[in-house]
């Protein structure tokens, strides 16, 4: 026997650790809002470094957006290039830092349409993997960032805080399959709720099929799942589908806010309240 | 002790590229799992229990910076370990182009069993067309990249080799 057990370790390890794995996924799919000490260790510890090269990257890519803008010019204009390039970088930091001002200028007015426990962060890192749909926020714990806070950006919302440590946070965002935002028809007030379908966008389930719901409507938190305050803008219907024999109708819901080009969000504590129509509900 | 701290640096710089890195190349939104590299370099040149829990390590680490449960990546990487153990243990694959062939190979099948995994567990909305834009293009990336990897890795063999035989 324990010949046996010695000569298959490895493969008695593996499957030892295969139904482990298991295990975890079912209590972790059981328990979403369980706290994972080791995954919030992680984070923790990823977070300079996903910070760090992010940064290097926009550095980079700033003087390589800079380099393929100046391919191409004659050799008897070396000096002129010289000065070009080096007024090119310049404009190119201003750019950056008129980009970054507007970003925040607009952060700064949507959060102050917000009454509540707000936080800003930078996004440090995004998903592994093609699967899901999730980023790294460089805030957490220590700055007042918690499990199911909403994140909010002034175009619309973002997603939902699922993971925290001290210093970072991860965000599902609102296009993962996993997220579920309850959601009305800003026209109509047809309700229902926003899942994600990854690259699809989103999807408005469980609208009843007699609801007034057409392409070109606006979609808007309701703000009954206490996570995201009531009248956020969501999306815009693309395509409304209803089956022949159901008692539902599905609509396609692209997002409002950019999620592939988010530089900075804002989080949001459960509770919060818009003061005025942020992005357009009424 | 070498080895595990070989194997810790390779983990952090493939999880920071993949949550970074990857996603500025215009790849239409596959990322190339660097940590799958790993885990098949574990399968085929580590074959003891640390091994094992290194591959364990791996998925897990991947779960922490992903929106699905944990315990799907650990499930799927511990899979593709056996499997590329017992793999080497029947066939010959030392050379490169069958090592390629097993990455690509690997990348499909842990693809495919997360994919499992999230219909028995978790919601599969829109999971289908973006397995089927990404599965071949991900392998393909994946399989591209192990060549440069697994010789990065085999040059810190003679570290690890020295801390075996002392």
């Amino acid at each position: 026997m324990l010949e046996f057990v010695r000569r298959n370790r490895i493969i008695l390890t593996s499957g030892f650790l295969l139904l482990f794995s298991l295990l975890l996924v079912s209590t972790s799919v059981r328990a979403p809002r369980r706290r994972d000490p080791l995954t919030a260790l992680l984070l923790e510890a990823m977070r300079p470094l996903q910070v760090g090269v992010s940064d290097a990257g926009s550095a980079l890519t700033a003087v390589w957006n800079n380099y393929v803008e100046l391919v191409g010019v004659r050799a008897e204009n070396e000096a002129l290039r010289a000065r070009a390039r080096e007024l090119e970088q310049h404009a190119n930091r201003l750019g950056e830092i008129e980009e970054s001002n507007q970003h925040l200028k607009e952060l700064l007015g949507f959060r102050s349409t917000l009454d509540g426990q707000t936080v800003n962060a930078q996004i440090s890192g995004r998903d592994p993997g093609a699967l899901f749909q999730s980023l790294t926020i460089d805030k957490g714990e220590r700055d007042g960032v918690r499990k199911g806070f909403a994140v909010l950006s002034p175009d619309g919302v973002v997603g939902q805080v699922v993971a925290t440590s001290a210093h970072a946070a991860r965000v599902l965002l609102v296009t993962d399959h996993n997220s579920g935002v309850d959601a009305v028809v800003q026209r109509s007030r047809a309700r229902g709720i926003v899942a994600g379908a990854l690259a699809d966008g989103c999807v408005m389930k469980y609208l009843q099929r007699g609801e007034d719901v057409a392409v070109g409507d606006r979609v808007t938190t309701s703000g009954l799942d206490g996570i995201f305050p009531k009248g956020v803008l969501i999306g815009e219907v693309t395509k409304v589908s209803r089956n022949h024999r159901g008692l539902l109708q599905l609509a396609e819901v692209r997002p409002s806010a950019s999620l592939e080009r988010l530089e900075d969000v804002l989080v949001v504590a459960p509770g919060a309240r818009v003061n005025e129509p942020a992005n357009g509900d009424s | 002790m070498r080895t595990l701290l070989i194997f810790s640096a390779a983990t952090i710089a493939a999880l920071v590229l993949q949550t970074t890195v990857w996603h500025w190349l215009p790849l239409g939104g596959a990322i190339p799992d660097l940590l799958l590299i790993l885990c098949v370099y574990l399968g085929l040149h580590q074959h003891t229990v640390g091994g094992a829990l290194g591959a364990f390590f791996l998925g897990y680490a991947q779960d922490s910076f992903s929106g699905g449960a944990v315990g799907l990546n650990a499930f799927a990487m511990s899979l593709v370990f056996a499997l590329v153990y017992l793999t080497s243990r029947r066939l010959w694959v030392d050379n490169a182009i069958s090592k390629v062939v097993l990455v690509f190979l690997a990348s499909v099948i842990k693809t495919m069993v997360v994919v499992g995994l999230i219909a028995i567990f978790l919601s599969t909305a829109g999971i289908w067309s973006t397995l089927a834009r990404h599965l071949v293009i991900e392998a393909a990336v994946a399989a591209a990249l192990s060549p440069p990897v697994f010789a990065m890795l085999a040059s810190t063999r003679h570290i690890t080799e020295a801390e075996d035989e002392a």
